[in-house]
Order: C-alpha cells, then structure tokens, then sequence
C-alpha cells in the first residue's frame, strides 16, 4: 500500500499525497470493485446455480446465526488450538534446527537437502501415513500441521543464521563469548526477520494442513465443519467458515508483518 | 574429472546415504506396520510398477497436474497483466487478490464437490484454482514495479498501445510472472494431491489411499517416496525458470 504513492500517475507530487487524494485513489477504487465482485457473484449464483450454493446475500443473512452457534466456535476453537500448539512446536524445533544448519558445516551437509525434499514435498501426501501411525485422532492433526509448517522455518531461519555478518561474530569471539550464548544471543536476533518471514509461511501452511486433516480425518473443527454443512447442502453456513479462515489467513499475515515493522524497523518490506 | 566430480558431490551423496541408512535401520527396528525400511520401498516400488499400475496412475495424476497447471498459465498471465495496465482496476483489485491468495484453497473442495460431483473437469479445476492466483498476484506485482516513468517516456514517443506492452509491460513484468510461475507449480501438486484424495480418487493420490486403507505400509512409503521426488523435481525446475528471468530484475 505504501508504494502505491510510488505508481501514482505522473502528475502527482512526489510527496505522500493528502488524504482526500488517498480516499480517491485507493479507498474508492477498492470498494467500487469489492461492490462489482460481490454483485458479479450474487447474479451468476441466483440465474446459473441450484439455490443452494452460497451467494452473498444468503452468506450475510446466516452469518450472524453461524456466529453465534456454540458449535460453530467450538470447532473454530478447536482448529485454532491445534494450530497453534503446532506452530509453537513448529517454531521451537525449527528454529533451533534451523540455527545448526545455518552456522555448522556439518549440519548444514547432513541435514539441507533432506529438509529440502520434504519442504518440496507435497505436505498433505503424509496424512494417510500419519493416520496409519497415530489413527484418526486429533494427534494426526497436530503431527500433520507441524509436518506442514516447520520446514518453512528450518529453511528460512538457516538462511538467516547464514547471513549474521560475520563482524559481530568476531566480536564476540574477540570478548571470548561462549558458542551457545552466540547462538542465542547474535545469531537468533540477526535472524529474527528471516524468522518471521518462515512463520508467515509457516502459518499459511498450518492453516492449510489442519484444514486438511479435518477433512481426511472427519475429526471436529472448521474445515470438518465445512465439509459437514457443504456435503449437506448448507453452502452458504459452509462459507462463513471459509471467510473465517480467510480472516485468520490475512490476519496472521497482517499480524506477522506488523510485527516485523514494529519491532525490526529497519528491516524492508519485500527483501525476502 | 570422474575423480573431481566425486569430490564435489561427496558431501551430498554421503548424507544421502547417511538419510536412507538412517530410514533404512529405523524401518528395521520398527515393526513393519509403522515403517518399512528402503530397500523394501524399493522393492514395492518395483513391483508396484512392474505388476501394478502404477506407470497407469502417474501419467493420469501427470495429466490432470498439466492441464490444471498449463490452464492456470494461460488465464492468469494475461489477465494479471490486464488487471495491472488499467491502474484504478489493479489498485481496486489488489486486496481481493491479497485475500484470495491468503486463503486456504482447499477450503473450496468440498463445495467443488457439491456442485460438480465427480470427474475429471472439478479436478482440474482445483489443480486451477491453486495455481492460478499466485500467477495473478505476481503478475500484478509485476506490473506495480514499472516505473510510471517509463510509460511516460513511451507515450511521449507516441508510442502505441502494442509496442508499449511489447517493449515495456512484457520485459518488466516477465521475471515477476515466473515467480508466479514457480509458487504455482508447488501450489497446483498440492491441490492435484488434494483434488485425488477428495474428489474422485484418481492417479497416485489413489494409489496411496489405497495402500494406506490395505494397511500396506510399503505402498504407502513407495508412493509417498515418488511424490517427495517429484516434488524436488519440479521445485528445481521452477527455481530455474525463475532464475533465468531473475537477470531481467533490477
């Protein structure tokens, strides 16, 4: 959004333009097209589609409904949860694996390329092995959303381990530092945007992989929910799970980035 | 040469060895259920695709990922960089796209499902609808980096609408669209696995279900071994088309 100013047509200033420019600009567009979006959609759905299937106007008149039913949250509750609990395990092991890979030679030799086979690998092709190892249980779930996301995070915290400059590390060592408390104490600060650009990812993908588990697993939580109420025709309750995911995708994003800038100003946008 | 070769590549061929003795020795210890070990993958694998079908599954997954990916490419490309020409229709459309990009696909199976049933064109159109949006997204991302400068110069040259695409648009928008490219072709093997698990079971997502509900662990090892190959496979191919465009980028 801020380098927009940066496209704007030629004759505009160089300067960030005054608010009423930017409220012309971008704001105005931006709703006039989510306006045509949702219309384009309303009336293919109500002349092409079986009355079923989700439009607008029905999605909006449920949701309030969906909202507020007990096992609608619960299950969003539940999904959450077991994001969460695999991202922290996701962060804690990947970070610390990630950080070998990065500043040991032998590690870095041993370890890459297999980390690079499963982060290339098509996550969800684990799940039928996973449930054959932990049944169609809610470990499946964490076990897939952890196989999912922490790859993302090896790869980027190695590439971030591996770009500390190597003055600070001179530095240290010249004041004689212990390698462990380099390790914490440089190398993970250094490495800190890398970090949570592989957490963005990392998100996104556990996001994804709980959603699929719930689906391959039939176990309670969002994506089942989805899949429950859109097998029995009830799209439009169906969908409100979907923009809730969608909320949760963008506001992790949004959450990671503000972070970023928050606390690491100096780190530019789009660098990784 | 042989000799320095061997020498370059020691490193990575001693902890490929290294992994699969590892896999090989736990797949040993464990009982055959849980973990079989490499060389009985090998094995399977041989067998699977000398007495099974499995050369027949993976042409099939192959043309459902190639369709599913090649129509992505021929939607998204351009209409990303119409999206982009026009500026209050990319400004207008960017967070959408931005949604679009940050949601869950496979969220949308079910209702694929719903609506299309089984067959081939709900596959295909997941395998699209995974690869699509990060061709678009990039594309206009692209097309955000050309300086407005350079527009101007061309029109102060008059210069029409079709050499400035030719000359401008294309050049600066192309190592952007190979981004795209290269996220597309991860994301459209995710959602051709996804598309076999959940619409009608096809290819090797087949393969694996299958296995995996005969409790044939060496099957499931075997299948999910190709797929992790493929997957390496077609990451490198994308790093390089997104580098040979790299040069392009300033």
């Amino acid at each position: 959004m801020t380098s927009s100013a940066i496209n704007a047509p030629a004759d505009a200033a160089p300067e960030p333009p005054p608010l009423s420019d930017r409220l012309r600009q971008t704001v105005l567009p931006r709703l006039v097209t989510g306006l045509i979006l949702l219309l384009m959609w309303e009336i293919a759905v109500r002349l092409l589609a079986p009355p079923f299937v989700a439009r607008p106007s029905s999605v909006v008149a449920i949701a309030p409904k969906v909202l507020t039913d007990p096992k609608f949250l619960a299950a969003t509750g539940s999904t959450l949860l077991a994001v969460a609990e695999g991202l922290v395990i996701s962060l804690i092991l990947g970070t610390l694996t990630g950080l070998a890979i990065g500043r040991s030679r032998i590690a870095e030799k041993a370890l890459l390329q297999h980390v690079n086979f499963f982060y290339a690998m098509p996550m969800i092709v684990i799940l039928p092995l996973f449930s054959l190892w932990f049944g169609y249980s809610a470990a499946t779930r964490i076990a897939t959303i952890i196989f999912a996301s922490i790859f993302a995070i090896v790869m980027n915290v190695a590439d971030g381990a591996r770009a500390v400059p190597g003055e600070y590390l001179e530095v240290a060592r010249s004041f004689r530092a212990q390698r462990l408390r380099m390790l914490f104490e440089i190398v993970l600060p250094s490495s800190m945007p890398y970090l949570l650009a592989g957490v963005r990812l990392a998100g996104g993908r556990a996001l994804i992989g709980a959603v699929v588990s719930e689906f391959f697993l039939s176990i309670g939580g969002l994506g089942y929910y989805i899949l429950y109420n859109s097998r029995s025709y009830h799209h439009s309750e169906a969908f409100v799970g979907v923009l809730l995911l969608a909320a949760f995708g963008v506001g992790f994003e949004v959450l990671v980035g503000w972070c970023t800038r928050r606390f690491m100003p100096w780190y530019r946008r789009g660098a990784n | 040469m042989p000799f320095i070769l061997l020498r370059r590549h020691a490193p990575f061929l001693l902890s490929l060895i290294g992994g699969l003795a590892i896999w090989e020795i736990a797949g040993r210890m464990t009982s055959a259920a849980f973990m079989v070990p490499f060389s009985v993958t090998l094995v399977r694998l041989w067998q699977l695709v000398v007495h099974g079908n499995f050369i027949a599954q993976f042409l099939e997954s192959a043309e459902l990922f190639i369709t599913g990916f090649v129509l992505a490419l021929a939607v998204g490309a351009p209409l990303g960089m119409l999206l982009a020409r026009v500026r209050a229709v990319r400004v207008g459309i960017e967070p959408y796209l931005m949604l679009i990009y940050a949601t869950p696909m496979v969220a949308l199976i079910p209702f694929i499902l719903s609506m299309m049933g089984f067959g081939f064109a709900p596959k295909v159109l997941v395998v699209f609808l995974f690869g699509v949006f990060p061709v678009i997204y990039n594309t206009v991302e692209g097309a955000r980096s050309i300086k407005p400068e350079l527009i101007e110069v061309a029109r102060s040259f008059r210069s029409g609408e079709w050499p400035l695409w030719r000359e401008v648009m294309l050049p600066y928008t192309l190592p952007y669209l190979m981004t795209g490219v290269r996220q597309a072709i991860g994301r459209s093997l995710v959602g051709m696995i996804a598309a076999e698990f959940f619409l009608s079971s096809t290819g090797l997502g087949q393969l694996i279900m299958g296995a995996s509900q005969d409790f044939d662990t060496a099957g499931v090892f075997a299948t999910i071994f190709v797929i992790g190959l493929i997957g390496v496979g077609l990451m490198r191919l994308g790093l390089e088309i997104e580098r040979r465009f790299a040069r392009w980028r300033q």
